[in-house]
């Protein structure tokens, strides 16, 4: 008998809290003992709704805790990974899975619908590793045709971080290019001669690529990484 | 002894089934509810700034006061809450000055896009959008003269309720005037219901 509560409660952190409940009502059918027909009559059917009544709870409990992990680590589907970018393509829209709309409903994040754009987070470099707040990146190469695309640092909650120049992000109208039209950006926590994204010096961030008025929006699940801006480490502090 | 703990074990298998599948239960319900139950959706962040059926110029994105997460500070917002119960809404914008870019975006209470375009799509240098019910297209509809096309772009909302995101790219840092100029010739208001 026991065992079998054992098993009930020792399936999630919840049966921890529901031990204390059930002290009294045992000790309620162990009181009940010298009365051997009145227990019998009574203490199966008690015990099986009490068992019942637990199990329903425990389930309940690692059913929330599940939701509440899922949205909180940002659980969706339809990824979409090209090199560093990943993106959620279809995320804006009805269509989405429920996880999906079940996260932007908690965060109230609004995404870009693919009329307007494409939108891309990096949380790694090129090479896989996270980014790292101490390390310089360098952000270049090609990028697909946009009318006008952004780089922006972000928490990787999605927030603004503050930094004393009041720069968070870059358009593609503000950097400088090359003659033949190659561009790099360095995010860095320090001042940078040319493109500088300011990073912050002691915070883990993302970086956030988005093309606007692109006919990329069609293809997204098609990109190739080569078509990508890389995303490359530099030096370390 | 190993008769009865198997006897244990079996006796306990109902509850460890019951377990598993309230689990299962409760995990996809909530999920599926989140969108009817969250108090910070992007519904009713718009709700506390903007009224419905007025276009509101949202104030640049600062850290720590942006209208939602993942949101492009290079992007000035104005929002449109629209209600249609009471008659189609009409969104429109001039393009007719617009070197930089607008971007909206149509959403319904649940935050979902069912529309999305930038200036780009306009028709003739402006934008104008008539959002209403199936019964309000075909009221309207019915008063279209017969020979000649629609001059707006008519969208059927699923749904009464929900909002429109116009979004103004500052095209460099410090010009943000210039944005704020842009969405500023945007509207938005409900249409005399016609009989």
């Amino acid at each position: 008998m026991f065992s079998l509560q054992r098993l009930s409660y020792g399936a999630g952190p919840e049966g921890a809290k529901q031990g204390p409940k059930r002290g009294p009502l045992r000790g309620a059918s162990r009181n009940a003992i010298p009365q051997p027909s009145f227990r019998a009559a009574l203490d199966p059917c008690l015990l099986t709704l009490l068992k019942s009544l637990v199990a329903t709870l425990v389930g309940v409990g690692i059913g929330l805790a599940a939701t509440w992990l899922a949205v909180e680590r940002d659980v969706r589907f339809g990824l979409v990974a090209t090199g560093p970018w990943t993106s959620w393509p279809r995320s804006a829209y009805r269509d989405a899975d429920p996880y999906t709309r079940a996260s932007l409903a908690r965060t109230g994040e609004i995404p870009l619908s693919l009329g307007e754009g494409l939108s891309f987070v990096a949380r790694q470099d090129e090479t896989g590793a996270a980014l790292d707040p101490r390390c310089d990146y360098v952000v270049g190469g090609a990028i697909p045709p946009a009318r006008y695309w952004t780089l922006t640092v972000m928490s990787p909650k999605g927030a603004l971080i503050p930094n004393a120049s009041e720069r968070y992000g870059l358009t593609s109208a503000e950097i400088v290019r090359a003659s033949n039209g190659a561009f790099e950006i360095a995010v860095s926590s320090r001042a940078r001669p040319g493109n500088w994204l300011p990073a912050p010096p002691d915070a883990s961030y993302a970086l956030a690529l988005r093309l606007y008025d692109t006919p990329a929006s069609s293809s997204a699940t098609a990109l190739a990484a080569s078509q990508m801006p890389h995303l490359r480490r530099g030096a370390c502090s | 002894m190993l008769v009865s703990a198997l006897d244990r074990l079996l006796g306990a298998l109902p509850y460890a089934f019951a377990v598993v599948i309230v689990a299962g239960l409760t995990h996809i319900l909530s999920i599926l509810a989140m969108p009817y139950v969250a108090t910070r959706d992007a519904f009713t962040r718009i709700g506390e700034l903007a009224q419905a059926n007025r276009f509101t110029l949202l104030p640049q994105a600062r850290p720590g006061a942006e209208l939602a997460p993942f949101s492009d500070p290079a992007m000035l917002m104005g929002v449109c809450r629209f209600n249609i119960a009471d008659g189609p809404v009409r969104l429109r914008a001039d393009l007719s000055n617009v070197d930089g870019l607008l971007a909206f975006s149509f959403h319904d209470r649940f935050g979902a896009t069912f529309y999305g375009m930038t200036d780009r799509s306009s028709l003739r240098g402006r934008i104008d959008v008539l959002l209403l019910t199936q019964a309000q297209l075909e009221a309207v509809e019915a008063l279209d003269p017969e020979d000649e096309l629609p001059q707006d772009l008519r969208l059927v909302t699923p749904g009464r309720e929900g909002f429109v995101l116009v979004r103004s790219l500052i095209v460099e840092q410090g010009d943000a005037d210039a944005a704020r100029k842009r969405l500023a010739t945007a509207s938005c208001a409900q249409e005399a219901p016609k009989r």
